[in-house]
């Protein structure tokens, strides 16, 4: 079995052994044993996320319910060792990896699905529910969950409010945030909190929206009140293709600026289009330096006039290809090719590891060429498919991990992107977190004050670093004591 | 007519501000006119005497708790433009920019900010602090769902900036969302950078019987509103769109958006319910007092001359049996100390708590302004 080494040196904390036996007894007591696991293989099993960062939990639980969870917080607050919650590790950033053998909380045991208030258009779902089953289990009402995140047959709800997860039609439609109503959360301290509610604007702060995102940080999510849409009553699918990376951009910006914000914009290059067909047989041309994914949806007055507006405007630079599909089969297909893009990648080498920045739009085409410069540089190969409606990349590196340098080369291929997008106005990720991959990068983006606010929100709902510790926020970042400073002119 | 202007630098810090009296309260006003001055002007208030209240346009000046202070900040100084990326749809504006004056702005290239429509002398920093969302919300969301970023200056004179110009993000903790409707209780809200949208190229407004009915048919309209003279519907899209949608709902419409007035009255308040309970509330509202119901979102706003104390308790009890809210937007000083402005505290009231008090430790911004007087 392929070890790599972790991309990002975890903060380990040790517990002593007695105490860690102590705290196994209990928990069996209290949940059973079918509930914990603590055999080496599950610890190394569930020691990753989909990352490259490695770590091992002292014991693996998997709660059945709110009051499960609550007893963990306790038992293991009690015993000082810190909890880790997990859906299904598909996150990338290493969010759900243990940085000591600290108690790693699975959530898939909670995989009920409420009773749905077709009325309201929501529904309570517990976080282990997979996020494709959501919407299968709401489509016969006419209803289905907007987030749509590539890995959304296996990535759990509770892992996407962790992460405030996306997907190809958040453009439109928003990213996990937007459709979160309410949830039940168990706190630090172990205690269940009910957050927001099915009415607009509670009264207070939006702590509901504090915690979307929160990678775990802040409370441990037991039940979410998503808010589900009913299917657009029309949509088309566009495959378009180009000679130039920069034909696809400039017709991206084109549609934006003629006011229209279609639910999908998804680019890939050649590269990646060639990986793809070879693996999905979509149909997509790979001779083309791109390939532009736009779906339009809407009324059926509206879509085939908005339909016409791309191809028109992908026509205007330089499209070689422009086909809306002719049905739902086509329509599928196309999806499936966009959504295979990372399992199309194991054809090349054994291993990846896919980024995740964001950049204003208008700077598409210079990340791109940096990247590929970037790429050139530590030869590293980058393929990319992106969100380029909203400027999200996701260039994914393919390598071969087991020959020596490369781990090393993929490290500084990685350092340079992140360095690239943020010294061109982005931010270090747009849907898949800090967790502890970019943890020690949030420098690049905060300046002393706005590391101290971070760790201050931290500190307001985890004072005692028992929630999911060493990630999103470096260590040593609340540097400043408030208090007054001294008035002008006094001495100090 | 609002012009991009350079950020000025900070001159002097706030002990050279001039500050003066104002008009209605006699307090000390000061007006700093970059984030630094603002930042020199916290940090440098005396202590004992440093209470402070922040002023916006003033058109929401009646939400939460009243707030007792030693000196106002008027954020009318903060009147930048700071960057406006049309094609990335984003902008970056200073607190006291008028909502109205921004929007025309932003218009001219065909793209709104989707704030408060009609918000009279409100600013884009009010509109932020109150989290008051435009009628448009049905189609695009509340105000939270487009602040990207916010740069907060705090009590003791600290400038944070959390979240970023970028259309999707999850870079650190997502501290502009809890800015939104903090009501300056975690800082001064400065500077935000908001998501735009593109005004849709054609709009029309048709008046229905049945706001209910009229959300069954028409897809996601850009608002239903119910008003003592009548509902309609507000269609945003292309012209096929707007016609099409107008057509299914069989009624002759209007061009343009033809939005209602506010309610007014001394006494106004927002009834939030699950929205399949608004009919109820609307129902049973007191046929003296107009108003304002959004279908779909589940809010009505309402405005009196006078109001039964017993009657709006019985009104706020049964929007939080249902899991809403009755908050008070305006009323006469007689009715604020008789009738809490929030009612019942949200759960999470204490985590509220320490969230502010770790962001402002001396309460000295807008203090007790928030549910369980924070």
């Amino acid at each position: 079995m392929l070890t790599l080494p972790p991309v990002v040196q975890p903060l380990t904390t040790t517990i002593p052994l007695a105490v860690k036996r102590s705290l196994e007894l209990e928990l069996r007591r209290r949940l059973g044993d079918e509930q914990v696991a603590s055999d080496p293989l599950d610890l190394y099993v569930f020691g990753k996320d989909s990352g490259l960062v490695r770590g091992e939990p002292g014991l693996v639980v998997f709660p059945r319910n709110t009051t499960e969870v609550a007893t963990i917080m306790r038992l293991a607050g009690r015993h000082g060792v810190p909890v880790v919650p997990r859906g299904s590790g598909t996150g990338l950033a290493g969010g759900a990896v243990t940085t000591g053998p600290h108690v790693l909380l699975v959530t898939t045991r909670m995989n009920r699905i409420g009773p749905v208030d077709v009325e309201n258009r929501c529904v309570w779902v517990q976080p282990g529910v997979i996020n494709l089953d959501l919407s299968i289990h709401t489509t016969p009402l006419g209803l289905h969950y907007a987030p749509d995140p590539s890995s959304q047959s296996v990535c759990t709800i509770g892992g996407n409010v962790a992460n405030n997860s996306g997907g190809p039609h958040c453009l439109a439609e928003g990213t996990t945030v937007n459709h979160v109503l309410a949830m039940e959360i168990v706190t630090s301290d172990g205690d269940v909190l009910s957050i927001g509610g099915p009415a607009p604007d509670p009264t207070g702060l939006d702590i509901r929206g504090l915690m979307v995102g929160s990678e775990g940080t802040l409370g441990i999510v037991t039940d979410v009140l998503v808010n589900l849409l009913p299917p657009p009553p029309a949509s088309r699918t566009i495959l378009l293709a180009f000679p130039e990376v920069q034909n696809a951009a400039a017709t991206v910006s084109g549609i934006i600026a003629n006011g229209l914000i279609p639910a999908a914009l998804e680019m890939m290059d050649q590269p990646m289009t060639i990986a793809v067909e070879r693996f999905a047989n979509a149909g997509f041309p790979t001779d083309s330096a791109a390939v532009l994914i736009a779906e339009v949806t809407g009324h059926p007055s509206a879509v085939d006039a908005e339909a016409e507006l791309v191809r028109r405007l992908a026509v205007s630079h330089r499209a070689t290809l422009t086909r809306i599909a002719s049905d739902e089969a086509e329509r599928k297909r196309i999806w499936l090719g966009r959504k295979s893009a990372f399992g199309a990648i194991a054809q090349m080498n054994p291993d990846y590891y896919l980024h995740d920045t964001v950049v204003p739009r208008t700077r598409l085409v210079e990340a791109i060429e940096q990247t590929y410069a970037i790429s050139k540089r530590h030869d590293i190969p980058m393929l990319n498919v992106f969100h380029a409606g909203d400027g999200n990349l996701h260039p994914l590196m393919s390598f071969d991990a087991s020959v020596p340098g490369v781990m090393e080369r993929v490290d500084a291929a990685g350092r340079d992107l992140i360095e690239m997008c943020v010294a061109i106005g982005g931010s270090l990720s747009g849907e898949h977190g800090i967790g502890m991959e970019k943890r020690d990068y949030m420098h690049l983006v905060f300046d002393e004050m706005g590391l101290d606010a971070q760790a201050r929100i931290r500190e307001a709902l985890d004072p005692d670093g028992r929630l999911n510790p060493g990630k999103i926020v470096p260590q040593g970042s609340r540097c400043f004591d408030f208090g007054r400073p001294p008035p002008v002119g006094a001495w100090v | 007519m609002l012009r991009l202007r350079p950020t000025a630098t900070g001159g002097g810090l706030g002990v050279s501000l001039a500050i003066s009296a104002d008009g209605g309260s006699g307090l000390p006003t000061a007006t700093p006119e970059t984030i630094e001055e603002a930042a020199g002007l916290m940090a440098n208030l005396p202590a004992g005497g440093d209470r402070i209240r922040i002023h916006g346009g003033g058109s929401h000046r009646g939400i939460g708790y009243p707030v007792s202070s030693d000196v106002i900040l008027s954020t009318s100084g903060l009147d930048r433009v700071v960057a406006w990326e049309p094609d990335d749809l984003t902008v970056v504006v200073e607190a006291g920019v008028l909502v109205e004056e921004l929007e025309q702005m932003l218009a001219s290239k065909g793209q709104t900010a989707l704030l408060p429509e009609q918000p009279g002398t409100g600013t884009v920093g009010g509109a932020i602090a109150t989290a008051i969302s435009g009628w448009r919300r049905y189609r695009y969301g509340p105000i939270r769902d487009r602040v990207l970023e916010t740069t907060l200056v705090s009590s003791d004179g600290r400038v944070v900036t959390a979240g970023g110009r970028v259309v999707k993000n999850v870079t650190g903790y997502d501290i502009p969302r809890l800015a939104t409707g903090s009501l300056g209780a975690m800082g001064l809200i400065a500077r935000v950078c908001l998501k735009l949208w593109p005004v849709p190229q054609a709009s029309a407004t048709v008046p229905v019987e049945s706001p209910e009915e009229a959300l069954e048919v028409a897809y996601r309209p850009l608002a239903v509103l119910e008003t003592r003279e009548g509902a309609a519907v507000f269609l945003g899209g292309t012209p096929e769109e707007v016609s099409g949608q107008a057509a299914a709902l069989g009624a002759v419409p209007t061009s343009g958006l033809n939005w209602p007035s506010h309610p007014s009255g001394a006494v106004r308040f927002s009834v939030r319910t699950p929205p399949s309970s608004l009919r109820g509330i609307v129902d049973g509202l007191d046929p003296g007092w107009t108003y304002l119901a959004q279908f779909g979102v589940g809010e009505v706003t309402v405005g009196a001359g006078e109001v039964d104390l017993e009657e709006l308790g019985e009104l706020r009890g049964r929007a939080e049996s249902l899991g809403g809210a009755l908050v008070m937007l305006d009323a006469p000083p007689s009715l604020a100390g008789a009738f809490d402005p929030w009612g019942t505290p949200p759960p999470s009231i204490e985590i509220q708590r320490r969230v502010v008090n770790l962001f402002d430790p001396g309460r000295r911004i807008n203090r007790g302004i928030l549910p369980g007087r924070i």
